[in-house]
């Protein structure tokens, strides 16, 4: 199988990246002038969130061909990254409040972007809340695609909607500009490594849904 | 036209079942009433605070009770199966949609004119009723909203085991936009505050437009078998 072999070697491949990965932000990254060694949690911080972002659109798109295609194929993918996306985000949530704590002096603050993660966390918990109701599989598929789809447009107007409340979270061009080359060689490497996770959860968790499909239908065989 | 009619056929169909059974709407107004009376000891609503709380103990009333009526008119769909009538009619799935949302937009406004009315007589606000006109172009959008995602969210969640009461978790995250609207444009407006209640009534007619169409597209997907 083609999938298992990507598999192997993302594993691999992780083997190596994320060791590195950790070296790189902990030990090699210069520690920031103001924020001081908190700062490294950014490299985790930004890396999860964006392959949360990855794993939800792929959700979003896996929703759209299940409901064109009609193969459950799109079901699994769909589920799939969005247990990889909910997973990053409940990380991405964490380390920024394990961030804000010294330097925002909060855990929490009602800001736009800490919020619209917040409430996207919410649909996707819904959206398995709904998948774990459904008995039939294909009812399943069919209405949590319409959550995937209807979950994921709502991200921009909900991003938009609380933007009227004053935002208090460092914007990424600035701190992009303002980033010591190092830093930036990090974070490009971090945000590699994450990515490669996200795949690789992605794929692991698309080829169990597969398996557990094709015993399900072998058990409706040996029961006919 | 004919497709329209179907939709009008379906508020009819909603209208007399209501009428008969008086299933949704008094449940609705009983909790918005106990709702109202919850608030009074959670909050200290006395005079002078009453005009700063009103927005929000009465979008988070209108949020609830909504909730409740949309679960139990879709529950009365699912019952047996009632809805499948509708699916082999020559009624389109769109109308059928349109149908819904119109009853339950129905059956939302009676409960917010009636909310209104408690508020103002139990909080002592009259207020509230005088400023209805300025009032009316957000609870309207914000109404709209709520009925859009209401609907297709409760047949969703209907066809679960565990019911309309799955409804909530679906559809508060989605509303978010509609609810942070429809509580900061009334309270613009009950306070006289500076901000703009014109940014936020834009936003809740763009969430409506764009659920209106997404729903519409994917409704039929909800009710095919």
């Amino acid at each position: 199988m083609k999938t298992n072999r990507t598999i192997s070697i993302l594993f691999f491949l992780l083997l190596v990246m994320m060791p590195l990965d950790f070296y790189l932000i902990f030990k090699v990254a210069p520690t920031e002038r103001i924020m001081g060694d908190v700062q490294r949690i950014f490299y985790l911080h930004v890396s999860l969130a964006s392959g949360a972002f990855l794993a939800f659109t792929c959700t979003f798109v896996s929703s759209i061909l299940f409901l064109w295609k009609k193969n459950l194929i799109w079901d699994s993918a769909a589920s799939a990254s969005a247990e990889t996306g909910l997973l990053f985000a409940t990380l991405v949530l964490i380390t920024g409040s394990l961030w804000a704590r010294p330097i925002w002096n909060v855990w929490w603050t009602w800001d736009p972007r800490l919020l619209t993660v917040l409430i996207l966390w919410f649909i996707y918990v819904g959206y398995f809340l709904l998948r774990g109701g459904i008995a039939d599989r294909f009812k399943k598929a069919q209405y949590s695609a319409v959550i995937g789809i209807i979950g994921y447009i709502d991200i921009p107007v909900i991003r938009y909607a609380t933007k009227w409340w004053k935002s208090i979270h460092p914007l990424l061009t600035r701190e992009g500009g303002g980033l010591n080359p190092v830093m930036k060689n990090v974070m490009f490497f971090s945000l590699t490594t994450f990515l490669v996770l996200t795949v690789f959860l992605f794929l692991f968790r698309f080829r169990l849904a597969r398996i557990e499909e094709r015993l399900q239908k072998l058990k409706k065989l040996t029961e006919d | 036209m004919k497709f329209m009619g179907s939709a009008i056929a379906i508020l009819r169909k909603d209208i007399l079942l209501e009428l008969r059974g008086k299933e949704s709407l008094s449940l609705m107004l009983f909790l918005s009433l106990l709702l109202l009376v919850i608030f009074n000891f959670a909050l200290d609503t006395g005079k002078e605070n009453v005009s700063s709380l009103a927005s929000g103990i009465l979008w988070v009333v209108f949020t609830f009770s909504g909730i409740l009526g949309m679960g139990r008119t879709s529950m009365a769909e699912r019952d047996e199966d009632a809805y499948l009538s509708i699916v082999f009619s020559p009624a389109s799935a769109e109308s059928f949609y349109i149908g819904k949302v119109l009853s339950n937009l129905l059956f939302l406004v009676i409960m917010e004119i009636f909310t209104l009315l408690f508020f103002a007589v139990l909080y002592d606000f009259e207020k509230i009723i005088s400023m209805l006109p300025q009032l009316l172009p957000g609870l309207l959008l914000g109404t709209l909203g709520f009925s859009l995602v209401g609907t297709l969210f409760s047949f969703l969640t209907t066809a679960s085991r565990y019911g309309e009461v799955l409804l909530p978790f679906l559809y508060l995250p989605v509303v978010v936009p509609i609810i942070l609207g429809g509580v900061s444009s009334m309270d613009i407006i009950l306070n006289a505050k500076a901000g703009g209640a014109g940014k936020w009534i834009q936003i809740m007619a763009v969430f409506d437009i764009l659920y209106f169409a997404v729903s519409l597209l994917l409704f039929r997907y909800i009710i095919e078998e």
